[in-house]
């Protein structure tokens, strides 16, 4: 062979020998048609990898606009710049313009899977009901996560939709309720016609020894309610009145709420967090007398006595003392830590007994059963806080028997991202306690994120 | 190309006729080259007859023999560091004594312009920059990057931070992509080398990329570090479009092309600089001052704890330079370079090692570096040659913790939150709890361990084959093969006992990353060089392939709760880990044809190169990147040598889709130990294709005043069509963004370069060089809306691409407040020699250009700046009214890079300090960064949190420091 030869053939070898064509060695495809059990199994703990993506960022941003908690962040002043002083600034995605997008991610993953489901020759008819109804109902808890962060805004709720049509429109608040409303029955449809199982495991959030058991169809059906009842409330406070709180009350009738002491105020479905590879632990948790977050003292300032002396039980479980911390200028302080989510697999609550309760006592109030209102309202007093009932608390007036259980609220469901909404939906913010009058403000709501309005603009 | 390749084998076949009957008429002529000055013979200068193929080289005594057709002849005698000189020789005459000028401005280099071929820089179409190893290595550097800085008009060169090791952005002749990759491609003799930067991950510590994907913001070397400045010959670059356009679609941030040293023949040479110096803090930013208690408690409520610290009469506070004493390290730095380099007409061999350390300016932190290189050429029968580069390169450095975090543990974002009055000292080996922030950067510095390790092997070569080699054509095949392989091993421990450690509430955190790559190069080419027998035209034919395979391979393992003491990631309660794999394969085909004419006036250059990549969504489809460049030299224009070149040239480059954006995939999650499959936020798309560059450089190079004054002048305009877009998406799809290929972007600048010999005698020798760069860039159309690439929102200054603006410009709340273009960078450098002494220095000016100094904003925003009473509280008011232009401030610098003063030991002393053997020794004191002038209100306007980036470099979020470097230095020859 003549050199000539050689380097022709190298060059033959080299340009006819490689592969160019390369697929993504890091990250699976989206799902396909016809999934298999596997591929099912990933995408059903996909959606709760999703839904939990945004859990502990809401309590902990929600929370310090409702003046539960601070962020003492040497790294990033916005904690104080933003949710305390204002303005928020929408073009951000971690304050103004958060608590939008992760809910949104979670809703196409969720439409991902929804948009195969049929096609699942590997399923009976049963658990494509089952798996449908499971998705849904997390979507529908997706779509109320953005409607709990955004109250003036209308949002988009038909999304599903190629990423390359022109985006889902806005709809009004009311229709994004009745949407959400609307999607958890059609879920709770499926989930009754899914068969007694689950085509895929849900993991720890939905079934454990001290936090009951949702892991079938039927089972989950509870957590769908009790979404639902939280839904219609909530619908009954901002303007649907009776018609929705009697809904609410039909929904938690048909959840797992428990009076009865069976089970404990904690039951209820869960986002689960773990030391294991792969997993992520509770960004709540922090050493709580050397960690960001801290205490807004006003909790301190108001916590109830027990008969037997020392604080309600709530406060002692949630709250510890700490060493004088401050922050911002005029400065904030706080000596309060948190021991809420005391260890790095602590869950975080999608929702649970104590807070249908509550709900219970929100609707039967709000439809004039003062006692049924003030029966649940003592019996979280005492069970959840260890403090003594108020006897004549079904005779109070209807807005006197709202604040008292918005202060139950307050201790019973402490940095798990209820109490600005609650507020705010009942009309309250003005007795949100601020530090520092004429530097701080209370915000009525998160802007709607640039990001969502730029790509919008022609 | 199948055109070319017939036209070169039917030369083939021509060529083997015409060298057969051409050998018979020629005659022999021998000779001696040597230096004008000083009558050395002149090693390794090359010897052609004029007209013809024929050419012999100089053996180590300047000895030349070769066979020159019958008759008259005209020899062109060349050397590296010389004047050319044409030499006529008689018919009869036999011998012929050569005496060579030097040639101070490098007019003779010959450079490197095709994948195989050359044009002498009288030639050059375009204006490429030539650095050789005299200004390269003017005072040490680090790293190859800052020796390059202030040296090329057309690049700007700026360091990330001041962390030892690099980490510094190549950027030639301003934005070239808004979201494409941004450093030039680096070729080392031939070899497509990789300039990875691969994150430490020290996001596990910091936490500045929230959520613990991988983070930007890890301060990362970019691989380049790795080389050996001292083994560096000569660097060319090629920096736009028109020049760099044979290098295709991996090409369109320009080309670095590094040459490393060979031997020359003759007698063994040895050569060994030793180096012992000392790093310290160039600058930093302190905190305020308070006067007392009444004024400490305005910002720090805690009186108690206020009144406990300012305990000294009066109630007043005492003041701990904390930080000063931070930066307060200055141990011995050294270096020892040392080669023997020499050779055979058979064999040359060039050997070279390197060892090095640079000791940081805080503890823990430095950096060390060991090299060494053996370069061979070898003849292997009378049409080969073989070369062979190897090298293998062992860094080392200790970087610690600085940039942005969101953990409290970076020194410049606890400093902002600490108040002069707390002494964070040790005390008798105890380290105090900072009451004000999470952390006590002294302890930290002191017991945190942030270690790159780092072994590359690169070994390339190259053998050549003259097929023909006649007195009208030559033809000649070169296939050059190489391998470029590191390993980077990253090992981070944040011990338990460090005060922020345990506010996770899992005390301890160990980082353990280990990442590689392999790039395999293939380039094959030919040549084919034709010169007719009528003379005045030679045309120069190369075609080639170059396939380039990539393999990066990146493992990183986070370790959280360690038990105090222990080191291995196994040794945590709390373990993830991460995989990420990048292969890439690249493959092009060129074709080039030069035509030199008109007595070598008139260069016409028109080369093609088409190229296919595993990057592109269709990856069999060939992009093609065409080129024309012309040059004429208007000769003798006054007298004495003086000519005047006018260039025009333009071409086309691409630049690759980033790996990933032709696909649209999930990420991945665990919940209950289950793997879930849940979307990703990009989409990608399937049919993205690279960028496409077309630039259109022209000039003029003037020689004038009898050699003197040499001057250029280049303008150019650089458009960008297709350009890799990310637009977001609506936010309620789920996604965030898609790729998509569109826009345009124009660029357009001027470099200026001048040089001037003051003086040219055997005892003074003096030349004084200036450069000067301005570019502004434009986006033309851009079919999505304005979007910002980079910053911290609009309220902290954001980079925002917007149609009809500058691509770099920086918007706040109240709109546009800076760029970070500059509006001109000039450089000044002067090199005396005089008798024994040579003193030399480089003046780098960059004017304008703004920096987002967030570090600044920090301090005002905890009441804490130094200069608080006077500017910082109104600063910090403008921005609570809504301002961000406080925080977005120039960074204009005026810094002298390098300065040399050496003295040449008389024969005497060399002789009686070092023995008989050695011939020469130098003593010299050299400094680097020792004068810095800026108004910039941060540690250094050379800043970059997020590494480097085509758009948002300039966000300054609590740097490393920059330090000063001064040495002493003996050079020995013998």
């Amino acid at each position: 062979m003549t050199p000539t030869r050689l380097w022709l053939l190298v060059a033959a070898l080299v340009v006819g020998a490689c592969d160019f064509d390369i697929t993504d060695p890091n990250n699976p495809p989206p799902i396909g048609n016809d999934p298999s059990l596997a591929q099912i199994q990933a995408a059903a703990t996909g959606i709760l990898v999703a839904a939990r993506s945004d859990a502990a960022d809401w309590n902990l941003d929600a929370g310090i606009i409702g003046r539960e908690a601070y962020r003492f962040d040497g790294s990033d002043p916005r904690f104080i710049s933003e949710l305390l002083e204002g303005p928020l600034d929408n073009g951000g995605g971690a304050f103004g313009g958060d608590h939008w997008f992760e809910e949104y991610a979670a809703i196409r993953t969720i439409n991902d899977l929804l948009n195969v489901i049929g096609t699942a020759t590997v399923l009976s008819p049963a658990e494509r009901n089952a798996t449908r109804g499971f998705a849904e109902t997390m979507e529908a808890y997706a779509y109320l996560m953005v409607l709990m962060g955004h109250a003036r805004d209308s949002i988009p709720a038909d999304v599903n939709r190629p990423v390359t049509d022109p985006p889902a429109p806005f709809v009004t608040q009311d229709s994004a309720y009745r949407f959400v409303s609307a999607l958890l029955d059609t879920a709770a449809a499926h989930l009754a016609a899914g068969g007694t199982a689950f085509p895929f495991n849900l993991g720890g959030g939905f079934k454990d020894p001290e936090r009951g058991d949702f892991s079938t169809p039927p089972l989950f059906l509870k957590v769908n309610r009790a979404l639902k009842g939280r839904v219609e409330v909530y619908r009954g406070s901002l303007g649907c009145g009776a018609t929705c709180y009697t809904a609410a009350l039909t929904a938690l009738t048909a959840s797992f709420i428990d009076t009865s002491g069976t089970v404990t105020l904690n039951d209820g479905a869960y986002h689960v967090y773990s030391t294991r590879p792969g997993d992520i632990v509770n960004p709540l948790f922090q050493n709580p007398l050397t960690g960001e977050n801290l205490v807004h003292r006003s909790l301190r300032d108001s916590v109830e006595q027990k008969p037997t002396g020392g604080n309600d039980d709530r406060y002692t479980a949630k709250i510890v003392s700490r060493p004088l911390t401050s922050a911002g200028v005029p400065p904030l302080s706080s000596d309060l830590g948190w021991i809420r989510y005391p260890t790095a697999d602590a869950p975080i609550p999608i929702i649970r007994n104590e807070e249908l309760i509550l709900l219970r006592a929100e609707a039967n109030n709000a439809l004039g059963n003062p006692v049924p209102a003030a029966n649940d309202i003592n019996y979280i007093r005492a069970k959840s806080g260890g403090l003594s009932v108020i006897g004549g608390l079904a005779a109070l007036t209807q807005n006197q028997i709202l604040d008292e259980l918005l202060r139950q609220k307050k201790y019973s469901l402490l940095y798990e991202g209820h109490r600005w909404n609650d507020m705010r939906r009942l009309g309250r913010l003005g007795q949100i306690i601020i530090d520092r009058p004429g530097t701080d403000v209370v915000h009525a709501t998160l802007p709607t994120p640039l990001a969502e309005v730029l790509p919008r603009l022609p | 190309m199948g055109k070319h390749l017939g036209v070169m084998l039917l030369a083939l076949g021509l060529g083997a006729g015409t060298a057969a009957a051409a050998a018979a008429q020629q005659r022999s002529i021998s000779g001696r080259v040597a230096s004008a000055v000083s009558d050395e013979p002149v090693a390794g200068a090359t010897v052609a007859v004029v007209g013809t193929a024929i050419s012999a080289v100089t053996d180590a005594s300047g000895q030349f023999t070769l066979s020159a057709p019958e008759g008259a002849a005209t020899l062109l005698v060349r050397a590296i560091g010389y004047k050319r000189r044409t030499v006529p020789v008689p018919a009869g005459q036999n011998t012929v004594a050569v005496s060579l000028e030097q040639d101070i401005f490098n007019l003779e280099a010959v450079v490197v312009t095709g994948q195989a071929t050359a044009v002498e820089q009288r030639n050059l179409p375009q204006a490429v920059s030539v650095v050789t190893s005299q200004t390269l290595e003017r005072a040490p550097a680090s790293t190859i990057e800052s020796a390059l800085q202030g040296k090329i008009a057309g690049a700007l060169i700026q360091s990330n931070s001041g962390a030892p090791g690099g980490g510094a952005q190549i950027n030639l002749r301003g934005v070239s992509t808004i979201n494409g990759s941004v450093d030039p491609l680096i070729v080392v003799d031939g070899l497509v080398i990789s300039n990875a930067s691969i994150g430490n991950n020290i996001n596990a510590i910091t936490a500045a990329a929230a959520g613990g994907n991988a983070s930007n913001q890890d301060n990362p070397v970019n691989r380049i570090a790795d080389l050996n400045p001292a083994d560096i010959d000569r660097v060319e670059v090629l920096k736009g479009a028109s020049a760099a356009a044979i290098y295709g679609s991996q090409a369109s941030n320009g080309v670095v092309m590094i040459t490393t040293r060979r031997g020359t023949t003759g007698a063994p040479k040895f050569h060994l600089t030793q180096r012992f110096g000392q790093f310290r803090v160039a600058h930093f930013m302190r905190s305020r001052v308070f006067a007392d208690s009444a004024e400490a408690v305005t910002v720090y409520t805690d009186s108690a704890l206020v009144g406990q610290l300012c305990n000294l009469p009066g109630d007043a506070c005492p003041n701990f330079d904390n930080i000063g004493a931070l930066w307060n390290q200055h141990d011995l730095s050294s270096e020892t370079d040392a080669s023997i380099s020499g050779g055979t007409d058979q064999t040359r061999y060039f050997l070279s090692g390197l060892l090095k350390h640079d000791a940081g300016i805080a503890p823990h932190t430095g950096y060390s570096k060991q090299a060494i290189r053996a370069n061979l050429d070898q003849v292997l029968g009378t049409r080969w040659t073989l070369a062979v580069s190897t090298q293998v390169i062992h860094s080392y450095s200790e970087r610690g913790i600085s940039n942005n975090d969101n953990s409290g543990t970076s020194p410049y974002l606890v400093f902002p939150l600490t108040p002069s009055f707390v002494d964070l000292r040790p005390v008798n080996g105890v380290y105090p709890d900072n009451p004000f922030e999470r952390s006590n950067p002294i302890q930290t510095y002191a017991l945190f361990r942030n270690k790159e390790d780092v072994w590359r092997a690169l070994g390339a070569g190259t053998l050549r084959w003259e097929a023909v080699s006649g007195e009208r054509q030559s033809l000649r095949f070169t296939a050059t093969g190489g391998l470029d392989y590191f390993e980077q091993r990253n090992d981070i421990l944040s011990p338990p006992n460090l005060e922020f450690e345990p506010n996770d509430g899992q005390p301890g955190t160990i980082v353990l990353g280990k990442a590689s790559n392999l790039n395999l190069n293939l380039l094959v080419n030919a040549v084919h060089t034709y010169i007719p027998a009528s003379g005045g035209l030679q045309a120069t034919t190369a075609v080639g392939l170059q396939y380039v395979d990539r393999a990066p391979n990146t493992t990183n393992i986070v370790g959280r709760n360690v038990l105090l003491g222990q080191t291995n990631v196994d040794k945590a309660t709390n373990i993830s880990l991460t995989q990420v794999l990048q292969p890439q394969r690249d493959l092009g085909l060129f074709a080039q044809e030069e035509i030199l004419a008109m007595d070598q006036r008139l260069l016409l250059t028109l080369g093609v190169r088409a190229d296919r990549s595993s990057r592109n969504g269709d990856v069999n489809k060939y992009n093609l990147y065409p080129k024309a460049a012309a040059s004429y030299r208007f000769t003798d224009i006054g007298g004495g040598g003086d000519e005047l070149k006018v260039r025009a040239a333009v071409g086309q480059t691409g630049l690759q889709p980033a790996f990933g954006h032709k696909w649209t995939v999930n990420n991945t999650g665990v919940v209950s130990g289950i793997l879930g499959s849940f979307t990703g936020t990009f989409v990608g798309d399937s049919g993205i294709k690279p960028e496409r560059q077309t630039e259109i450089e022209g000039g003029f190079d003037a020689t004038l005043m009898d050699g003197r004054l040499n001057a250029s002048v280049t303008v150019f305009n650089k458009t960008i069509t297709d350009m890799l877009l990310i637009p977001s998406l609506a936010l309620s799809t789920g996604r965030t963004q898609r790729v998509f290929n569109g826009g345009k972007l124009r660029n357009r600048g001027v470099e200026l370069g001048a040089g001037y010999a003051v003086a040219q005698s055997p005892e003074l020798n003096w030349i004084i060089r200036a450069t000067f760069f301005a570019n502004r860039s434009k986006v033309l159309e851009l079919p999505v809306p304005a979007f910002q690439v980079g910053g911290f929102g609009t309220s902290l200054g954001a980079f925002q691409i917007e149609e009809g603006k500058s691509a770099t410009q920086i918007v706040g709340s109240e709109g546009v407040v800076g760029d970070a273009t500059p509006d001109f960078q000039m450089s000044f450098s002067t090199d005396l020699d005089y008798k024994r002494w040579t003193v030399g220095m480089l003046w780098d000016w960059k004017k304008g250009g703004d920096v987002i100094n967030l570090t600044d904003l920090l301090f005002d925003l905890f009441g804490n700046s130094e200069d608080w009473s006077t500017a910082g509280q109104q600063r910090f008011t403008d921005f609570g009214n809504g301002l961000t232009q406080p925080y977005v401030q120039d960074a204009s610098y005026l810094k002298l890079r390098e300065l040399s003063l050496s003295y040449r030991l008389p024969s005497s002393a060399v002789a009686q300090l070092f023995g008989s053997r050695v011939k020469d020794a130098r003593i010299t004191f050299s400094g680097r960064n020792l004068i810095r002038i800026t108004d910039f209100h941060g540690n250094d306007p050379e800043v970059s949190n997020f590494g480097n980036q085509a758009i948002a470099r300039n966000i300054d979020v609590a740097p490393f420091p920059p330090s000063r470097s001064f040495f002493l230095s003996v050079d020995l020859d013998f």
